[in-house]
């Protein structure tokens, strides 16, 4: 039966192991409740070493025990008012400095205190050596245990050094001297305290002076409430303060750095390159003044080789699903019910499934992109590019921060716009708004593909590279002049920024990330772009010449030809003047997206293909799915193997063979109705001034609507002109240029 | 007199360029975890202040403010000048409120 009770406490910061000693010594005699009037969870265990109950209790994880947190609160009342036997300092070896802040404060409280040098073999494998007995000394005879709570080792020394406690009750002095001046203010408060027996009683003198000097708020007024002493005490660290020119909290925190500082340098050896770590030597070269650029710039340029090269193949299969099989059973159910050749066949085909699949045929596009992307920010990488991009954006004044919102815009603009909310000032604010446009948005990608992969084949990659960084460019000249023009205000303030080690991403979040994302642009498919897809199948639905009748009219004849055509002659001096080319403009007003199924529904309204003219065979239909799809993802794993050799190739003199897993000549045989379409109504030349209209003119209505609640009507209206006269003179640049070059027509 | 606190403070005035906490605190011969701390001092007293992208943006897309494609950068932390005002949240109501 045990005589003799002893109460310990356990204290450290978050996550260095505390649960796990607490487990250790207590077993399964554990009770978890709540510290009384506090949400805050109390664990207490018990302890039998030799006749002694020793009663454990696990404070909350705290890095400190100021009156900032609940936490902190529980704790240091905890230590004041229940006097344990001895507290249990368990520390973080691999992060000494930073946790052995507790331990000075506990030592401050002039209670006993054990330090369990916990994770000692991780900071061994860091190559830190720790001197427990120099350490010991440096804290003033404190003990110091090293344990490794994971297995154990240690735990008796602990249960040792806990009975030597209990017997001996030795308190430790505080062993802190601070400054000069701090001191002889301590000393004034120490001596007003002292003639205070109802605080004596209760506190340590030093201490609680510590506490006045850093007007700690639950002492303050609270556990402190005689007049003259606070007076005192306020009038001593006006004194500090202009005598040092900062606060007295400053300098006892200060004091305790610097103290912790001097201990650790004489306790702890670590190779000269232990505060290098492999991040940080990888960072020497990725986050580097010069080259952080260029590499930021390949890795991006493999980002899009695998967006658009590496889901051509699934691409090309979806698309011939969607307008192949999908179709003729579209038309053939319809036709057995008795609707073939109604309006409603028209309905489901020509706005439906061109307008809508057209769109979703992009999914596999999407998809490689935001996995490329997830892939870049679980890496680490992602912080590195904007650590990067903020010394660009400051070569033309733009604020640092003002790269977070146009990151966010690659993906959507609308919560771009929204993101700005983050920079203090209005005119940064309305600055980066107008300049997130220009960011080219996923919405925007399958129009670059679709033209792309038309025209430039296996080098569409690289031209949609081309367009985002034209974006870029774009976004930075026009911050440039408008931030010396219109948005003059305070130069911008340089930031420091954590960049998190590096690590192999995990595939279940990237994944994760990269469905939630592209389920995004399936919801969209289904709701904006499918009312978008019926609302224009009725405007070329409808005839706008005597004669034709709804749904029989040739779309150049009908409203949405005839109002396209007035639009149209705007364009010709870009290379591409014609009615098809400004209504899938138009009608991109809405979403980005819509571009490509418009010029679907255009160009191959529920084109039959060459088996439409067949009787639909469920079999061989499935058959037929069942092997391009095999055939698809053998060619995605050649366009994966080809991004090395493509990459390599880069260097002038490298000319290394591509793989061609199924001979040569197949995916050129993919080519889907609408690339075929636009071969045939587009020059190459056009084609590129048409992209670079669409990377460039109008967001989508959308983020007109943000913007307009964020930064009034006004604020819109001239971002809408500037827009459409940014991109209609970027486009006929690029085409009257290229013509005067010989680039042809 | 300078303290290694206030030291931290004339850094943030003194960088020209972007920095990272790693960087600093080699700089500075300090542990990462340190310089935290020292950091997150700064924050609590109001001369430092932690910049970045909240989780939420807009509902505008049937996402309930949980955007995808709002970018969880770390962590990173800009000096307050005198008189400044505190930015606006990232609002996760994407419009209506008075935030």
């Amino acid at each position: 039966m045990a005589s003799q009770v002893v109460k310990i406490a356990l204290a450290g910061n978050p996550n260095v192991g505390k649960s796990t000693i607490f487990n250790a010594l207590t077993g399964s005699r554990q009770h978890v409740g709540n510290w009384p009037g506090k949400t805050v969870e109390k664990k207490e265990g018990r302890l039998y070493l030799d006749g002694v109950d020793v009663i454990v209790v696990d404070l909350p994880g705290t890095y400190s025990l100021s009156a900032y947190s609940i936490e902190e609160i529980v704790s240091r009342e905890f230590i004041i008012h229940e006097h344990p036997d001895a507290v249990i300092a368990v520390v973080d070896a691999a992060n000494l400095e930073r946790n052995l802040y507790l331990v000075t404060q506990l030592l401050e409280l002039n209670v006993p205190v054990i330090v369990a040098l916990n994770m000692s073999d991780i900071a061994r494998g860091r190559g830190l050596t720790i001197d427990a007995a120099r350490l010991s000394a440096g804290l003033n005879g404190t003990p110091v245990i090293e344990t490794v709570g994971s297995n154990g080792l240690g735990l008796e020394a602990l249960k040792q050094a806990i009975q030597q406690a209990a017997a001996s009750r030795e308190q430790r002095r505080a062993v802190i001297a601070y400054d000069a001046v701090l001191e002889r203010e301590l000393a004034l408060l120490q001596n007003a305290i002292e003639a205070i027996p109802a605080l004596t009683q209760r506190y340590q003198p030093r201490w609680l002076a510590i506490k006045l000097l850093e007007n700690d708020e639950d002492i303050c007024g609270r556990a402190v409430t005689d007049d003259a002493l606070l007076a005192a005490a306020r009038a001593a660290a006006e004194r500090i303060e202009s005598e040092t020119g900062d606060d007295a909290e400053t300098w006892i925190t200060d004091g305790r750095y610097a103290f912790i500082s001097s201990v650790v340098s004489s306790a702890v050896s670590r190779p000269r390159e232990a505060l290098e770590t492999t991040s940080d030597k990888i960072d020497r070269i990725l986050t580097h003044r010069i080259y952080g650029l260029p590499i930021f710039l390949l890795l991006m340029w493999l980002v899009f080789q695998m967006t658009a090269n590496v889901s051509a193949p699934l691409v090309d299969w979806l698309d011939a699903v969607i307008s192949g099989p999908l179709t003729r059973w579209t038309a053939a159910l319809l036709g057995a019910l008795g609707f073939g050749g109604s309006w409603l066949e028209a309905l489901l085909t020509e706005a439906v499934i061109a307008g809508v699949g057209g769109v979703l045929v992009f999914v596999p596009v999407l998809i490689a992109l935001y996995l490329a992307i997830g892939v870049l920010e679980d890496s680490g990488y992602m912080a590195r590019a904007a650590f990067v991009m903020d010394r660009v954006m400051r070569l033309v004044g733009l604020h640092g921060k003002s790269f977070l919102p146009m990151l966010v815009g690659f993906g959507c603009t609308v919560p771009a716009v929204y993101a700005t909310r983050t920079l203090e000032h209005d005119d940064d604010r309305r600055l980066t708004a107008f300049l997130v446009t220009f960011m080219s948005c996923g919405a925007r990608l399958p129009v670059y593909v679709v033209i792309g992969t038309a025209f430039f084949g296996a080098s569409s990659g690289s031209l949609v590279f081309g367009l985002y960084l034209l974006g870029i460019v774009v976004a930075l000249a026009t911050g440039w002049a408008l931030k010396r023009t219109v948005y003059r205000n305070k130069p911008p303030q340089p930031f420091v920024m954590e960049l998190p080690p590096y690590r192999a991403p995990r595939l279940r979040d990237v994944w994760r990330q990269t469905w939630s994302r592209t389920s995004g642009f399936v919801r969209k498919a289904g709701t904006l772009i499918l009312a978008t897809s019926i609302g224009i199948w009725l405007l070329m639905a409808v005839p706008t010449s005597g004669g034709a009748q709804f749904s029989a009219v040739a779309p150049e004849a009908s409203l949405f030809g005839t109002l396209s055509k007035l639009a149209a002659p705007v364009f010709a001096p870009a290379g591409f003047g014609t009615w098809q080319a400004s209504g899938a403009l138009v009608s991109g007003l809405i979403a980005k997206e819509v571009v490509v199924g418009t010029m679907s529904q255009i160009y191959t309204p529920g084109t039959p293909d060459a088996d439409q003219s067949e009787a639909p065979n469920l079999l061989n239909d499935l058959a037929g799915i069942g092997s391009s799809f095999g055939e698809a993802l053998v060619l995605t794993a050649q366009e994966v193997v080809n991004i090395v050799p493509r990459t390599l190739n880069i260097v002038p003199g490298i000319n290394m063979a591509e793989a061609d897993f199924l001979g040569a000549g197949d995916q050129a045989d993919d080519t889907t109705a609408l690339e075929a379409a636009l071969t045939q109504n587009f020059t190459p030349l056009a084609a590129v001034a048409f992209m670079v209209f669409v990377l460039l003119y109008t967001p989508c209505m959308v983020t007109i609507s943000a913007m307009r609640h964020e930064f009034g009507r006004r604020f819109v209206l001239y971002q809408i002109a500037y827009t459409l006269m940014l991109a209609w003179i970027g486009a006929v640049i690029v085409y009257q240029g290229g013509l005067l070059l010989g680039f042809g027509g | 007199m300078t303290s290694q606190l206030r030291e931290v403070l004339n850094r943030f005035d003194e960088g020209a360029v972007p920095r990272s906490l790693n960087q600093m605190a080699r700089e500075m011969q300090l542990e990462l975890g340190v310089l935290q701390v020292m950091i997150d001092y700064w924050v609590r007293k109001g001369k430092l202040r932690e910049v970045g992208l909240a989780g939420n943006a807009c509902v505008t897309c049937g996402t309930n403010g949980h955007c995808p494609f709002i970018v969880n950068l770390p962590r990173a932390y800009e000096r307050v000048r005198e008189g400044e005002a505190e930015p606006n949240p990232p609002c996760a109501c994407g419009g209506g409120c008075s935030v």
